[in-house]
């Protein structure tokens, strides 16, 4: 039995030699928050559009409800697309666009039906008051709004949102979030977020998805992702982690920091050593700590608030990054351009590894 | 004492300066000509001499005769289907260049390419339809030689239809022009979102392109209709001065001396163009569309 919402089978796609999506095999459930994660050019969008029908993938089939869509056009898969910038119809009113999709396309409804079925959505994503409002008398955020209200009238059984808040001020960001999250769980149906912020992909999803050059490197929960990175480039994509290269062999992994033992690490496609940034500690030069240490020197530092970012250069422009929450105490003092040891517990460090089976 | 008053006269002076060039210019060279026909227009014409005692006498005339009201009919209808020519041949041609193009390239590649026939000088291009149009033209003898035809079709040239057929290709580019231009600027993803709440491409067409693409048209429109009322050269050469058009008459009028009967006609030509400016700008708010 398929329970699945969507299915992507091996789903390929080029544009002359470039390959934007490589093999894409993927299973949604039915009310689903899944995020797509990857830097620009990782084929994110791609594979968005591949699914809503606005691209034709060269190999590899596409299963929407039990249904093989792969040769659907778009507008007869019953998928709806929520764009980056919207594409709000700018000559028609709220209540118009929203509307837009019942009124020109097969519902079959009457004007009036059509009206109260808009009026509903426009309700339900907070809008009420705006109906009669033209499309530029609205802010960012309302417009957003509009632009989901416009595909949520449709019933859609899978909404596709394209960076949907990359358009947005932080603020507005963070208060669209947890309405997103909410207008889903209110209607049940399956979301797909494509987000190039690593902080939206984990905060959002129920599952993420990272993609890296048009491959799906990894597939998981967001604490399982955010703990277990399936790879480097994973690691490097949750901008979590300080990165050291070196070489792995015999279970020691000897990098700019000298040589560690490794209890265990993950098969890699390179040689990577990963220690989170909260997983960092500087202490004076004469200090003498038990674990890895690396000689770096205090740029600057950064306050967010609940934490403090500190930075250090670690020589040939390699930043390391060192977190410390402010709950965990006040944070120590550094003198720009002074010499500090950074180390770190040798046991929470994740490490990748050509030789490991 | 604040700054800001001070600031605030020294940014109106700025616009002063900035916009008297522009008033003297249209003062001397519109206003002040425009005024000066209007009140010509009033003048005693006698056969050899012209004096300003003011009288009706021309204004009579004009209306009284059939040769000057029949002109602007005549203006008047081949306006109206000038306009529709042009639109017909010109909004397809505008929809494929702006939007079904996909290249920006390519785009501009094809507009300059509608471009191209004014690298010559407007005579050639309206005496270069007597050769295509006439009984002994390219178009009868190819006709004649398919077979198509047994006699050769005379009503091609020096007729109304000739008229029409070169004042359409003259100033096609008009409208092609500024519909292109708004077609170009819609943003795809409008359309493509149209699609996917299940819009038809007819529906899209009149209910998202079409509405868009206004302004566009409403300036094309303009275009045309300011210089296919103002034209006489194109009717000259391609009617045998079979046509007669407003634009026609003052050329002959002012030929012969006759100022006041000119001015009048220039007077009525000003007023109907005023009409029809008024009447497009109606259509669309510009100043919001573009």
């Amino acid at each position: 039995m398929d329970t699945a919402v969507f299915r992507l089978d091996g789903v390929t796609k080029r544009y002359g030699d470039l390959v934007a999506l490589d093999n894409a095999t993927l299973e949604a459930g039915a009310n689903e928050y899944i995020s797509f994660l990857g830097p620009s050019g990782s084929g994110k969008t791609t594979l968005l559009r591949v699914i809503a029908g606005f691209e034709a993938p060269e190999a590899g089939r596409v299963h929407f409800q039990g249904r093989d869509i792969t040769n659907v056009p778009a507008h007869e898969r019953g998928i709806g697309f929520v764009f980056q910038n919207f594409a709000l119809f700018p000559h028609l009113t709220v209540v118009q666009n929203v509307g837009f999709g019942l009124t020109h396309g097969k519902s079959g409804l009457t004007p009036a039906q059509v009206e109260q079925r808009a009026l509903e959505m426009i309700e339900l994503v907070g809008l009420s008051g705006m109906e009669g409002r033209g499309v530029d008398q609205i802010s960012g955020g309302q417009r957003q709004r509009v632009a989901l209200a416009r595909t949520l009238t449709m019933q859609p059984k899978l909404v596709l949102l394209d960076e949907p808040l990359g358009a947005l001020d932080a603020n507005l960001r963070g208060r669209m979030r947890n309405e997103l999250r909410a207008i889903r769980e209110r209607l049940g149906v399956t979301f797909v977020h494509v987000t190039g912020s690593e902080t939206e992909a984990l905060a959002m999803g129920d599952r993420v998805v990272v993609l890296d050059r048009g491959r799906i490197i990894q597939i998981g929960a967001p604490g399982q992702v955010y703990d277990h990175p399936a790879t480097p480039d994973v690691a490097h994509y949750l901008n979590r982690f300080n990165l050291f290269e070196g070489k792995l062999s015999g279970g020691q992994f000897t990098g700019p920091f000298g040589t560690v033992a490794v209890p265990s690490a993950v098969k890699g496609d390179r040689d990577v050593y990963a220690v989170r940034y909260d997983r960092m500690r500087a202490v004076a030069l004469d200090a003498a700590p038990t674990g890895p240490k690396i000689r770096a020197t205090f740029i600057a530092s950064e306050y967010l608030g609940s934490a403090v970012m500190n930075f250090f250069d670690a020589g040939d422009g390699h930043v390391i990054e060192m977190e410390h929450h402010l709950s965990l105490g006040a944070p120590q003092e550094f003198e720009p351009r002074q010499d500090y040891l950074l180390t770190w517990n040798p046991e929470q460090a994740i490490v990748f590894g050509r030789e490991v089976r | 004492m604040s700054a800001t008053p001070t600031i605030q006269k020294r940014q109106s002076n700025t616009t002063r300066w900035l916009l008297a060039p522009g008033i003297i210019w249209m003062c001397l060279f519109l206003v002040l000509p425009i005024l000066m026909i209007v009140y010509v227009s009033f003048w005693t014409q006698t056969t050899f001499n012209i004096s300003s005692d003011p009288t009706l006498a021309s204004w009579k005339q004009f209306f009284a005769s059939d040769t000057y009201t029949g002109a602007l009919w005549t203006t008047v209808r081949i306006w109206l289907i000038v306009l529709a020519t042009t639109f017909i041949v010109g909004y397809p041609t505008a929809l494929f260049v702006g939007l079904f193009v996909k290249s920006k390239t390519l785009s501009t590649v094809l507009l300059v390419v509608c471009v191209i026939p004014f690298w010559t000088s407007f005579l050639i291009r309206v005496l270069a339809w007597r050769p295509m149009l006439g009984k002994e033209g390219a178009i009868n003898i190819v006709l004649l030689k398919l077979g198509i035809i047994q006699q050769p079709i005379e009503v091609l040239l020096f007729t109304e239809l000739s008229v029409i057929i070169g004042m359409t290709q003259i100033y096609c580019v008009f409208m092609v022009g500024p519909i292109a231009f708004m077609l170009s600027r819609i943003d795809r993803n409008i359309i493509e979102a149209a699609r996917d709440l299940g819009a038809g491409f007819g529906r899209i067409f009149w209910k998202i392109i079409f509405p868009l693409s206004l302004p566009g048209v409403v300036v094309g429109a303009i275009f045309v209709s300011v210089m296919v009322l103002g034209e006489f050269a194109t009717s000259g050469a391609l009617s045998g001065r079979k046509v007669n058009l407003l634009g026609n008459i003052i050329v002959t009028q002012v030929g012969s001396l006759k100022w006041a009967m000119a001015s009048v006609v220039g007077v009525c030509l000003t007023v109907v163009m005023g009409i029809v400016i008024a009447g497009f700008l109606r259509i669309v708010d510009l100043k919001r569309e573009l």
